[in-house]
Order: C-alpha cells, then structure tokens, then sequence
C-alpha cells in the first residue's frame, strides 16, 4: 500500500532581481514592478517522482539546496507545488522545527496547549496526553512558568515532546533529532523507533547521515531538484559522501604541488584492500592499508609519517605513525611512498577525515600537513558496539581451565590435535608492521 | 543494524483497506477547492481557532497593570476626551441624548472595527515563523484577532449598560436589533481584516498606511457627529461605508429605542456579505504562496 506519493511534482520559486536603471522616471511603477514581476526563475524541484510503502522509512538526503526543504515544506502543505501531484493517504504530522508557535509570555501548559493545536492536535487530546507531555519533557517544576523564562534546553524538551505526542499515520521528521543532550536525544529515537515499530510511515529529510542510515529502510539521494539516486541507506550514503567530500574537500591529493618551497610534501594519499586495490571504503575490524606518496626536494633527515583518522564531528580517532617503536626515517632527494598496513581496523562504523603529515622528530614541527586529505568510510564488519573494535579471540573448552596468558596460538597448536572439545575461533592475519619503500 | 527495507512487514495484502483521509496536493492553478470544503477544513481547526484567540487576550494584557481594564480604559477615555472637544467646545449635536453615551455607542463598534484590522493587518507577517513552518488554514489568524477585538467589544460593552443606567435611559425591545448587527460588524471587520493581511505579505505598504487610513475612516463615519449632519444629497455616496449603516443603527436600537434604518442596515449586511466572500476568495488564492513571500 502506498502512503504517500510524489507524481511528477516541481515547484518554481521566482527570485527577485533588482532592477538598474531606467527607473528614475517612473520611479513608483518601477517599484511596483520590483514588487510584482520581473523575477527570475529558480527551480527548486524539477519533476520529482517517487512513492513511500505503508510502513517504511524513507530517508532523503542531498546537499543543501538540493530541493529537500522544498519537500519538507510542499508535503507539510506550507507551500503548494508549481506542477504535479501529491497524494498522502492517512493523516499526517510534521515534527519540524521544535518550540514552533511558542509564545514566551505563556506559561509551559498554556504553551503546550497553543502549540499542540498548530501542530494539529485537539483541545481534549492534548488535556489528556498533558501529563505524559510534561513527564517526557522533564519540566514538571516550570509548568506553570512562562517559557521565556525556561532554559533553552527545557524549551527545546518541552517542544519535541509536544510534537512526539502526536500520532500520525505518516511522520514527517526533520532536524529535530539533534535536541537536548544525548539522554534526552535517546529518549526521542527511542520514541520514533516506537512509532517505526508501530507501522507508522515515516520521511526523514536530514543533514544527518548516521542518523539517516541507522532509521532508514530506503533513501533518496537529492541533487540539484531532482533523485539523483535511490537505494538503501548505507550504499546511498556512502556513495553520497565519497561525492560530496570529492566536491567540497579541498581535494583529493592527486599531484597537489602548489610551489611553495617545501622540502618534502606529501603528494597523494590513498586506502587500499589486502589484494592493493584501491578503495574508499574500510570495514571495521577488516584490513586496511593506507598509502602515503611524497616527493623530497632535498636530502631530509629525522623524519616520521603519520596519519591521524577524524570523524565528521572533528574529533580525533586513531593515528597510524612511523615513529612508534622505530628507528626515525632519513630520505635521499627524490619520490618515495610510505605504507601502513592495518591487519584489523579499530574504528567503528561511519565516516572519517584523515590528515597526513610528516614530522621531524626532534622538535615535532610538521614540515608538510595535508589537512583532511581523505575520506575514509568504515562500514560494519566486526561491528561490536562500543567506541571501537578490539581484536580479540576466544577459545572455549569443556573443563575448567586456568585463566590462560598469552600462548593462544601455541596452545591451539598443541591441543587441536588431541581434544575436539576445544573450539578456538581465529583469523591467520599477519602481524602488523610497517613498512617503506622508497622508489 | 539491518537496512534490508524489503524484510520489513509491509505486504499490502496484509494491511486492510482502510478508511484514511485521503490529501491531494496539486499545483494552486489546477486545484479548486470549494468554498465549502475550506469551511469544513477551518471547521477542523476549530480547537486551533479557539486556543489561539485565548492567547490573544491573554497575551496582550499580560505584564500590564491595568489587565483586561485597558479593554474599558481606551473607549472611556477617548469618549471623555469627545466629550470634552465635541460637547463643551464645539456644541456638536447628539440628538437628544447625553454627547458622552451618544459617542460612546459609536466608539463600541469603532474600536472593535479599528483594532480588528490594526491587529489583524500585521497578523501574518509577524507569525512568518509559523507560516514558514506549518500548515493550518492561514485565515484562523485574522480571524482571532477579530475574535479577540470582539472579547474587548463585549467587555467595554459594560461600561454602555453603567452609562444607560446612569443617564436614565429607557431600554425597549428593539434592543434585540443590536444582535443582528454585532454580525453585520463582525463580517464587515472580518472582511476587511482578510483582505488587508493577505495584501500585506506582498505589499507592506498596507501597515504603513493604516494609521492614516483608520483616522480617515474614522472620520467618514458618524462617530463624533450624528447621521443628521451629513448633508442629504452625499448621504448615497456617505452609506457605502458599511460602517456609517451599522453605528447608525446601534444608536437608533440602543439610545432612542426605534426601529432600524432597514435601508442603511440592509445595504451595510449587503457590502458586508459580498465584500466578506470576495476577501476570503481572494485570501485563500494568495494563502498558497504566503510562505514564499512573506
């Protein structure tokens, strides 16, 4: 059964255009004018098409200025298409925009009441899902409070939860995810996996990737007013962000030589499988080598090459290094390549930046810093929860055994042979090593 | 985490036809919805409608001292000050009836008139935070500010019984007239508060305007002189303003206990009713591209 359903649906908007010159005669009519026509056009969605199933979640994304606002608001009805057709089967709530029609001067309950009623809900439903709103919100002290005088965290509680009460048939959700602290942004995915769980249709327009690929059975990729693409939410994503940061990242080390007169630069920096293909996707707890390029303009001595991992919200991960245990690296003029060679990724899933640098080691000066030189999409693999994955085996026997130290693989060896009571689960990985290799 | 949509339980075999609403959206040109169907779609939003007008009233006398007295204080005070100009200085006549009662009955409606569209006028644009981001008929906020005037008429209406009271004047059952017109009032405020907030999104020139407008107005109507001195042959022209018809015959039902003027109430519930249908047409065409504009 099909909720909802966009049939070839465009939206104009007309963008105003100052007019120059000419005006000075008839200076009122050219206002008029400025105020009634003379627009350009701008086509903010050219001919979109596509349906959502009774029960699914579609999530769009796309750059901004994509059209998906555009969506937002021609579904919520705020504006009304150019051409084409939409048809929503069942009643409709938008979550967008939490605190939307909150009137400062109107205590928490009266507020509740006023913003519940735009949101579409009536007098005797909110009077009887009020305690429930305020015991969600946490603001049972403030009810009686005007707003202005509530913390923005307890304004933003108060306004999600009001919009979470609703309970429609199709969900429209935006942005809203990312309100209050992370307890409270707990609590609200916990109360739309309910609605997901319950059957509820839901849309997802959002800058959130993570956000969008952990609810979304399906995803829209938007770009430029129309579909660009559409699939499951992780291949979409992935694809989505190896584009995205392709345009908007300063730009894929390829042969980046701009004269300044640095000893040695870092020219190119890439990932790769165990068979030395080229990717720009990892798996967690999978392999991975990353390939670092150079080319020394002299004769360079102390040098390390490191790599640091940052996820999109710039916070440090891992580091792949030179100088850990090693010798310091003395280079001749001329090209070279570093690799590193990861047996198993410790990252969890998502999207990361990597920085290369390469550092003298006396007094840590980087002499070449590519910032965020490459995207690195790590997918589940050995996906465990937690911060990140542990390489780890296990072994299990039929008796009580003493804790065991580190002789796995030589106890393996010994016992495999005489008990079959004795499952041990392992990869043959190499050992993690670095290596150089200069050309 | 699994993102395989197609293991989800959506079988439509499974889910029974149901009775859901049905929303079409189309582009404004091809859709035509009837006056009748918005009318039920407002009749939806009733709670919204409700709610809102509470707020209204109570929003605007909160942090006031004075509270919802400032809804007496305003036509008291400008009739004292009528009084003064019109009945110590310039001797303006008032038909027999005491100059403070005789302005103050057409100041009731006037009021109502003036602050229903002052209000209503500016309504849209300073709720663009909510026009921007959800949808429910646009016309509710005109319409409460309307309501929330009328609350302000009903409780400055007190005042007129004290003053009735006061002077000895005899009520008869023509009073039952002044229901009649309260509705030909409401409509004509309405009507006028639709037109001028949807004109305003495009063209702000409408506020701006407005406090000259409403002085102009004011004066084009029998507020502060009686019907009587307006000279018989620009009377035609003098009715079209539905409001002269309307303060007319409140004076004739309240002070002097007669009958209407059929005539001028009937050409006032006419513009009324016509200008009332043509504001809210013309309101629904433009409320699509509110959001864009505004």
């Amino acid at each position: 059964m099909i909720d909802l359903e966009f049939d070839g649906v465009s939206k104009k908007y007309l963008i105003q255009q100052e007019l120059n010159g000419g005006g000075t005669r008839f200076p009122l009519r050219g206002r008029l004018r400025k105020l009634t026509g003379n627009y350009g056009d701008f086509w903010a969605l050219k001919d979109v098409s596509f349906q959502v199933t009774r029960g699914e979640t579609l999530g769009i994304i796309g750059p901004n200025g994509a059209g998906k606002s555009t969506i937002l608001k021609l579904l919520s009805k705020i504006t009304a298409p150019t051409s084409g057709e939409i048809t929503i089967n069942g009643r409709m709530s938008a979550l967008i925009e939490v605190g939307s029609g909150f009137h400062p001067e109107l205590t928490g309950r009266e507020n509740i009441y006023l913003s519940g009623s735009i949101l579409g809900m009536g007098r005797r439903e909110i009077a009887k899902k009020l305690d429930s709103i305020i015991e969600f919100a946490g603001v049972h002290q403030f009810v009686d409070t005007p707003v202005k005088r509530y913390s923005s965290g307890m304004y933003v509680r108060l306004g999600f939860s009001i919009a979470a009460h609703l309970h429609p048939d199709i969900l429209l959700l935006d942005e809203v995810l990312a309100v209050g602290d992370v307890y409270f942004q707990a609590k609200c995915y916990d109360r739309i996996m309910n609605l997901k769980r319950g059957g509820t249709t839901i849309v997802f327009i959002s800058h959130d990737l993570n956000a969008v690929e952990f609810l979304c059975d399906r995803a829209l990729l938007l770009n430029h007013g129309a579909i660009a693409d559409e699939g499951l939410p992780g291949d979409l994503i992935s694809q989505y962000e190896v584009t995205a940061n392709a345009a908007a990242a300063p730009g894929p080390l390829k042969d980046r030589r701009d004269g300044s007169p640095r000893p040695i630069q870092i020219t190119r920096l890439t990932f790769h499988d165990h068979q030395e293909r080229e990717v720009l996707r990892a798996f967690t707890g999978g392999p991975l080598i990353a390939r670092v390029e150079f080319a020394a303009s002299q004769p360079l001595r102390d040098l390390d090459f490191e790599i640091f991992y940052y996820s999109q919200d710039g916070k440090l991960h891992c580091q792949f290094s030179t100088s850990l245990g090693c010798e310091p690296i003395d280079l001749d003029r001329g090209e070279g390549t570093v690799h590193f060679w990861c047996p198993e990724l410790g990252l969890q899933p998502g999207v990361y930046y990597a920085d290369a640098t390469i550092r003298r080691r006396a007094d840590g000066k980087e002499i070449d810093w590519q910032y965020r030189s490459a995207l690195l999409r790590v997918e589940p693999g050995k996906c465990v929860s937690g911060n990140f994955y542990a390489p780890n085996q296990w072994r299990i026997t039929r008796r009580k055994e003493a804790a065991l130290k580190a002789k796995f693989y030589e106890l393996e060896c010994e016992e495999q042979l005489t008990t079959d009571a004795i499952h041990i689960c392992h990869e043959d990985s190499p050992r993690g090593k670095g290596t150089i290799g200069l050309e | 985490m699994t993102n395989d949509w197609i293991a989800h339980p959506i079988a439509s075999a499974v889910l029974p036809t149901d009775a859901r609403p049905v929303t079409v959206i189309r582009s404004p040109s091809s859709a035509r919805l009837s006056t009748i169907k918005r009318l039920i779609e407002l009749a939806h939003y009733r709670d919204l409608l409700y709610t809102l007008t509470v707020h209204r009233i109570k929003v605007r006398y909160k942090q006031s001292i004075l509270g919802m007295s400032w809804a007496i204080f305003q036509p008291v005070s400008m009739t004292i000050a009528f009084t003064a100009v019109f009945s110590l200085i310039a001797r303006m006549p008032s038909g027999g009836r005491p100059y403070a009662v005789f302005a103050y009955v057409a100041l009731l409606p006037w009021n109502f008139f003036s602050s229903s569209v002052t209000n209503a006028t500016g309504g849209i644009v300073s709720h663009s935070q909510l026009i921007t981001k959800v949808y429910f008929p646009r016309e509710i906020l005109p319409i409460t500010y309307v309501l929330a005037a009328l609350v302000d008429f009903l409780i400055a209406s007190s005042v007129l019984a004290a003053l009735m009271v006061f002077y000895r004047i005899p009520l008869s059952a023509q009073i039952v007239w002044v229901l009649p017109i309260i509705l030909v009032l409401t409509a004509f405020s309405l009507s006028i508060a639709l037109l001028f907030s949807a004109t305003q999104v495009r063209f702000r020139d409408i506020g701006m305007a407005m406090p000259l407008l409403l002085q102009l107005w004011m004066l084009a109507t029998p507020i502060v002189y009686p019907l009587s001195a307006v000279p018989e042959r620009l009377r035609y022209v003098y009715m079209l303003n539905p409001l002269v018809g309307i303060v007319e015959n409140l004076r004739r039902v309240i002070l002097y206990a007669s009958t209407p003027n059929f005539a001028s109430l009937g050409t006032s519930a006419l513009i009324s009713i016509i200008l009332l249908f043509a504001s809210y047409f013309y309101f629904k065409r433009v409320e699509v591209t509110m959001a864009d504009i505004i």
